[in-house]
């Protein structure tokens, strides 16, 4: 036990020294920056309606993982329920449309406060414990849960074959967001909001503790955190910020199933991140475009893209824990220390 | 009335018996190895194509479940010699790990044995009268063989000197090692020893459900759900939490609503969690 407290110390200290190194440049993250706005332009410069189709899914993905990498990569806690929280979101909202009229805007801010509402709920009891295990296995289990009762609630969600939705965004200070090129807007507007999220967590307070909490958390209770409240904060705000883009993903498909809950698109989820690597800001977005766009272009065959996904995860869990935008950092601060 | 509240309870108990199996495997890797194992959903899935297929070409379903039960044996060290140990000490490695492997095993099994259900011929058909109840052969048989397999997991446990070190590991793996217990081969016989169950699992549930490469899924959230239930790491607390959740999911659907058959076991878990967190028994490990 003292071996791993000290062992986990060690490696604390090695990541608070890597970063005060990467502060010292700024030209990585310009770099990125850069790269990103150039990705995101290109479905708005090019006329394809496969890239634009391409471009808003890839876009509400990485908004999705961008928003599990707080409470995983953040908090340290494996949160196996993004998309189960992701189908909530298109169904709360979808519904709200539905069944109370209300407008797709209007259907967001209660969808969100919904989702809260319930992740709190699932989160709370599981992360009342050290460790994130229990955690991992109550959002598991509570995916599968939500997925079922979608299938069988029949009158109230449509059963396995899913819903129709049949309304847009519509128009809004003259620019339509039921459009393809409206909706790629709307969904990199989303993925922008999570990313100054996901920024401003990290410059604050909040997220200063909550990477106490995933480095030590007896330290950061003994320094007056209180650990469970962080925790169950980050997976409510990661778990919001999933059932918006869910919502958003619901009026781009206009068909919403029970099958946007299934555990192994949460798998993937997490795969992504810990491919691009957690707890860095440009690792969702890395991991998302090599787990999504790379087959997309490749054009390789759904099985055989989970198959070859499975392993990029269990080989990068083994040999690369810090991701590719760990590996990045690494290459570049290493460079940068033999220039020296 | 009673008639029906009999038939109810041993359907529950039927259906426990085979979560219990599963949730064994889950709950033992998980206190000797500190491992959350999501894969072990894989080997009954696994065990149930064995099944079908030596089924299918010996006409016997009973060389088709032991063939199934050593073969996921066979898997669970494997598994353990090939990955699991290289992620010993860390367990979010081992959890990322295992969440790989669930693709891996899946889309294979979806590549090489095609997507499509599958149906096997149950060993037994039929139904039998025991006084004033109808029972179904074939549920019967499932819960006698898997109440079986539980007993004699528990006998084991009790009586072997495995059994013995297993559970010398699971209360301290270094207090283990410092009186001679050999860590490293126990730690690959749990793996073992779970996936055959699972194995053994994955049998039974091809002689009652249809065969699919993604028919893993239920008997693994339901063994997550025991295992947490029952407190982590703790075999008397897994069997009895499978045998409390089939109960509460035949007559959660027999008396108040079926469509939230899968609902009634996440709901007794928040509440336990909330209120008994070191399971029922008390006996798991506290603040995992």
């Amino acid at each position: 036990m003292t071996e791993e407290v000290a062992r986990s110390r060690t490696q604390a200290a090695h990541v608070s020294a890597q970063k005060l190194r990467v502060k010292t440049s700024i030209l990585p993250g310009v770099v990125g920056w850069l790269l990103l706005s150039l990705l995101l332009s290109v479905p708005i410069v090019y006329h394809s309606r496969y890239i634009v189709y391409l471009g808003t899914l890839l876009a509400l993905q990485a908004a999705v993982v961008v928003s599990l990498n707080i409470v995983m990569g953040f908090a340290g806690q494996f949160a196996l329920s993004q998309s189960a929280f992701f189908g909530f979101g298109a169904y709360a909202s979808a519904l709200l449309v539905r069944d109370l009229g209300l407008d797709f805007w209007a259907s967001l801010p209660l969808t969100a406060a919904m989702t809260a509402l319930l992740a709190a709920a699932v989160g709370y009891p599981a992360m009342r414990f050290t460790g994130g295990i229990h955690l991992a296995l109550i959002t598991f289990a509570f995916g599968e849960l939500l997925r079922l009762l979608t299938a069988n609630l029949h009158d109230f969600t449509g059963g396995p074959q899913g819903m129709q939705i049949a309304y847009t965004p519509g128009i809004v200070i003259g620019f339509d967001f039921g459009s393809a090129r409206g909706l790629y807007v709307l969904a990199c507007g989303f993925l922008l909001l999570c990313l100054l999220i996901s920024i401003v967590v990290r410059c604050s307070d909040f997220g200063r503790a909550l990477f106490a909490v995933r480095d030590d958390e007896t330290l950061a209770a003994s320094l007056g955190i209180d650990v469970t409240a962080h925790k169950v904060a980050a997976f409510t705000l990661a778990s919001t910020l999933a059932a918006l883009a869910g919502a958003i993903y619901g009026v781009f498909a206009s068909f919403i199933s029970p099958e946007m809950m299934s555990a192994s698109d949460s798998i993937a989820i997490v795969g992504m991140l810990i491919v691009g690597g957690p707890g860095t800001t440009a690792g969702p977005i890395l991991g998302t475009l090599i787990f999504v766009g790379l087959p997309e272009f490749l054009r390789v065959a759904k099985n055989y893209r989970l198959l070859l996904l499975g392993i990029i995860i269990v080989a990068m869990s083994l040999y690369s824990p810090k991701g590719v935008a760990g590996d990045i950092d690494r290459l570049v601060t290493g460079a940068r220390r033999r220039g020296d | 009335m009673l008639l029906d509240i009999l038939q109810t309870g041993l359907d529950g108990v039927m259906v426990g018996s085979l979560y219990a199996m599963v949730a064994l495997g889950i709950t033992l890797v998980f206190g000797l190895v500190g491992i959350l194992n999501f894969a072990h959903g894989q080997s009954v899935m696994l065990g149930a194509y064995v099944c079908f297929f030596v089924e299918s070409a010996s006409h016997s379903f009973w060389v088709g479940a032991i063939l199934a039960t050593l073969a996921m044996g066979v898997f669970g060290a494997l598994l353990e010699r090939a990955v699991f140990r290289r992620t010993l000490g860390d367990p979010f490695a081992g959890l990322a790990v295992s969440l790989g492997l669930i693709m891996i095993v899946e889309n294979v099994a979806a590549a090489g044995f095609t997507p499509d259900p599958r149906f096997m011929d149950p060993p037994v058909s039929g139904s039998f009268a025991l006084g004033p109840l109808v029972l179904s052969s074939q549920r019967s048989l499932v819960l006698v063989i898997s109440s079986a397999l539980v007993a004699g997991f528990w006998l084991f446990l009790q009586r072997t000197k495995l059994g013995k070190a297993i559970r010398a590991m699971s209360q301290s793996r270094r207090g283990a090692a410092l009186v001679g217990v050999r860590v490293d081969t126990v730690s690959r016989s749990i793996f073992a020893v779970g996936g055959a169950l699972a194995g053994a699992a994955g049998a039974l549930y091809a002689s009652l459900f249809a065969v699919t490469p993604f028919m893993g899924a239920t008997p693994l959230t339901k063994g997550f759900i025991i295992a947490a239930l029952g407190g982590l790491g703790s075999v008397p607390g897994a069997i009895a939490a499978g045998f409390l959740l089939g109960l509460a999911e035949s007559f959660g659907s027999r008396y108040l609503s079926a469509s939230f058959r899968d609902g009634y076991g996440f709901i007794i878990l928040i509440l336990a969690l909330l209120f008994l967190p070191t399971g029922l028994f008390g006996a798991g490990k506290e603040r995992v």
